[in-house]
């Protein structure tokens, strides 16, 4: 059996120098690309997830709050919740202005409310790259 | 102003945002994330239309 080559990343710089990227992708999708000058790709990013994230509101997807109740309720709602946070600012700025729909029935209301965390998963996805990028594991 | 599209327009929409992100995060040249993003993308319409096939005829 071929044993698997060792990837050998080089060491985690100091906290002080990747948070910084890490709370700003969070806050606004694609701003970590753009705090480490990768423009193009930041603007990218902002798009696939802001472009998503309104349509969200647009359709009246539910933004989740966090209820407990039976196993699969929590998971789903605390989940939600975790994903909606993820988005960062136009979350944060959906609940100050009021924005957030009731959680009703309806088709559309439910592919807005996917399309509302799927932004959040994806701006995980962005958060993480820019904190690659930012100790020397990717470029 | 409120935004109806059909389930249909919706996956296709969805498909495409989460192959943008999974291009640009997962590759490291920019060939390599056209070709990943597009090879996400084409998997996402093959499920979607399997899937859709698959429902349509198990519920003849």
């Amino acid at each position: 059996m071929s044993e698997k080559p060792e990837i050998l990343y080089p060491p985690l710089p100091p906290v002080s120098k990747w948070l910084p990227v890490v709370v700003v992708a969070w806050l606004l999708p694609g701003g970590g690309h753009f705090y480490l000058k990768k423009t193009y790709r930041g603007l990218i990013l902002a798009g696939a997830i802001l472009i998503p994230f309104v349509m969200g509101l647009m359709m009246r997807g539910y933004i989740f709050e966090p209820t407990g109740g039976d196993l699969l309720t929590t998971i789903i709602y605390y989940g939600g919740f975790l994903a909606n946070v993820a988005t960062g600012l136009p979350f944060f700025m959906t609940k100050w202005f009021g924005y957030e729909s009731a959680d009703v029935a309806g088709h559309v209301v439910d592919y807005g409310t996917k399309f509302l965390v799927t932004a959040g998963l994806c701006n995980i996805l962005a958060m993480v790259d820019a904190w690659e990028i930012a100790v020397g594991r990717k470029d | 102003m409120k935004l109806a599209l059909t389930h249909f327009e919706t996956t296709l929409l969805m498909a495409l945002f989460i192959s943008v992100v999974l291009g640009v995060v997962t590759k490291k040249t920019d060939r390599e994330r056209l070709r990943y993003g597009l090879t996400s993308f084409g998997w996402f319409m093959v499920t979607i239309f399997g899937l859709g096939w698959l429902m349509y005829l198990g519920h003849r």
